[in-house]
């Protein structure tokens, strides 16, 4: 199936992609810095969820749950916890 | 890169911007979601002006469009919020208006925006496939059929189903009081907008109406929940699974290691078929969840076993260090 018809793009276009590429650029940053900012809650949050995967039980599939032991449980490692990539 | 994982992003928090690409129509304002740097693939919510109207005309990619409020309408057709269209790349449109104004999203899927006036199809246009649907009036909500699959209260509407990749466009929806308790990865790309709710991810927080998200394979989400419920649009570059798990700090790389690892256990044929190329070099991805199944390869060679390469040799032995000539050392007498 043809994706894309072959064509020229114009000096406006280039200029525009430019444009918005330079401004994803600075969106992305932002949002590292939000989710960074965010660490201290996510932090809690994953803890209540590793309580709550104990107690009542982790979503293997649909609705199916199972109660994971306390020696299952993962360890954090020491590396920076990272969400966005 | 393509498109970078933007996740999350809420569009309300920015302005609508003039479009002005050459070929289109004024009257349209637009705010970016993502855009791929490579090609000017891209991600919009798109507002039309009341009286906005623009002539036939086609795209050089594919194009998909969601009208989230308002209506566009041709000479004798009207699209209401709910209506969906997939265009093949070089298929012409009739002639759309939106003479109350109208808010959608637009997808632009392997090249940049493009408009060209036209009331005739390309040469190269697959009309076949042009797809134009109200979700909303001529489809009912079915569970996912994905498995494993989301809890109960996670319900779905396929839009688009593409046979050769099972990339699909979908309609979401998450019940007021949904919870699901495991962390998710995907290996497809998976975006969503939220035409309207609330929902949570334990990584990233609540994600809003009008909150989006482009996140490349293998990157974690959930858990889950949402209280007052959500509908949202999603959509996927190929097939998706649902790789479950309870470990929050894994990274992509592990996640797709234990994904090739699953698939060596699911289809062990295919994979030593595809990944060998019948050279039955005994290699096993890592799985982060199984650590005790180690690599046969390496237990092979750890306790001196001859093995099997399959590919003509009866027995195989690496040698563990190359051997080194040895320096001719001249003594003196």
């Amino acid at each position: 199936m043809v994706k894309v018809i072959e064509h020229k793009l114009s000096r406006e276009v280039k200029a525009w992609l430019k444009r918005e590429a330079a401004e994803q650029k600075e969106r992305y940053k932002l949002i590292v810095e939000e989710q960074e900012a965010l660490a201290p809650k996510r932090d809690k949050w994953v803890a209540e969820f590793l309580e709550r995967i104990q107690t009542k039980g982790f979503n293997v599939h649909a609705d199916m749950r199972r109660k994971i032991p306390a020696s299952e449980i993962p360890k954090q490692p020491r590396r920076k916890f990272k969400v966005v990539f | 890169m393509a498109r970078p994982h933007i996740e999350p992003f809420v569009d309300r928090d920015v302005p609508f911007k003039k479009f002005t690409l050459p070929g289109f129509a004024k009257g349209m304002h637009y705010k970016m979601l993502s855009l791929d740097t490579d090609n000017g693939a891209c991600s919009m919510t798109v507002m039309f002006e009341n009286g906005f109207s623009q002539p036939p005309g086609m795209s050089y990619t594919d194009m998909e469009l969601f009208i989230m409020s308002g209506y566009l309408e041709s000479d004798d057709k009207r699209y209401d919020a709910g209506t969906y269209f997939w265009v093949p790349p070089g298929v012409s449109l009739p002639a759309l208006r939106a003479p109350r104004g109208c808010v959608a999203l637009m997808f632009y899927n392997y090249a940049e925006p493009s408009f060209v006036e036209s009331d005739e199809d390309h040469q190269l246009a697959e009309r076949e496939h042009l797809t134009i649907i109200n979700a909303y009036e001529s489809m009912a909500w079915t569970g996912t059929s994905f498995f494993p699959a989301t809890a109960t209260g996670c319900l779905v509407k396929v839009l688009r189903f593409d046979q050769r990749t099972q990339a699909f466009t979908f309609l979401y929806c998450m019940t007021p009081n949904f919870s699901q308790d495991n962390i998710s990865y995907h290996d497809c790309i998976e975006e969503a907008y939220h035409i309207w709710g609330t929902s949570w991810m334990m990584q990233f927080g609540n994600l809003p109406t009008g909150g989006y998200f482009y996140r490349p394979p293998y990157i974690n989400h959930g858990a889950f929940a949402c209280k007052l419920g959500t509908l949202a649009l999603g959509r996927t570059d190929s097939q998706l699974y649902n790789h479950f798990h309870f470990n929050p700090w894994t990274t992509p790389e592990e996640n797709r290691e234990r994904a090739a690892s699953r698939i060596l256990s699911w289809k062990p044929e295919l994979y030593r078929w595809i990944e060998q190329h019948g050279h039955n070099h005994p290699h096993v991805p890592h799985d982060f969840e199984y650590p005790d199944e180690g690599d046969p390869h390496a237990i092979a060679h750890a306790s001196g076993v001859p093995h099997d390469h399959g590919d003509g040799h009866d027995h195989h032995q690496h040698e563990d260090k190359p051997k080194r000539r040895k320096k001719k050392v001249s003594r003196k007498k």
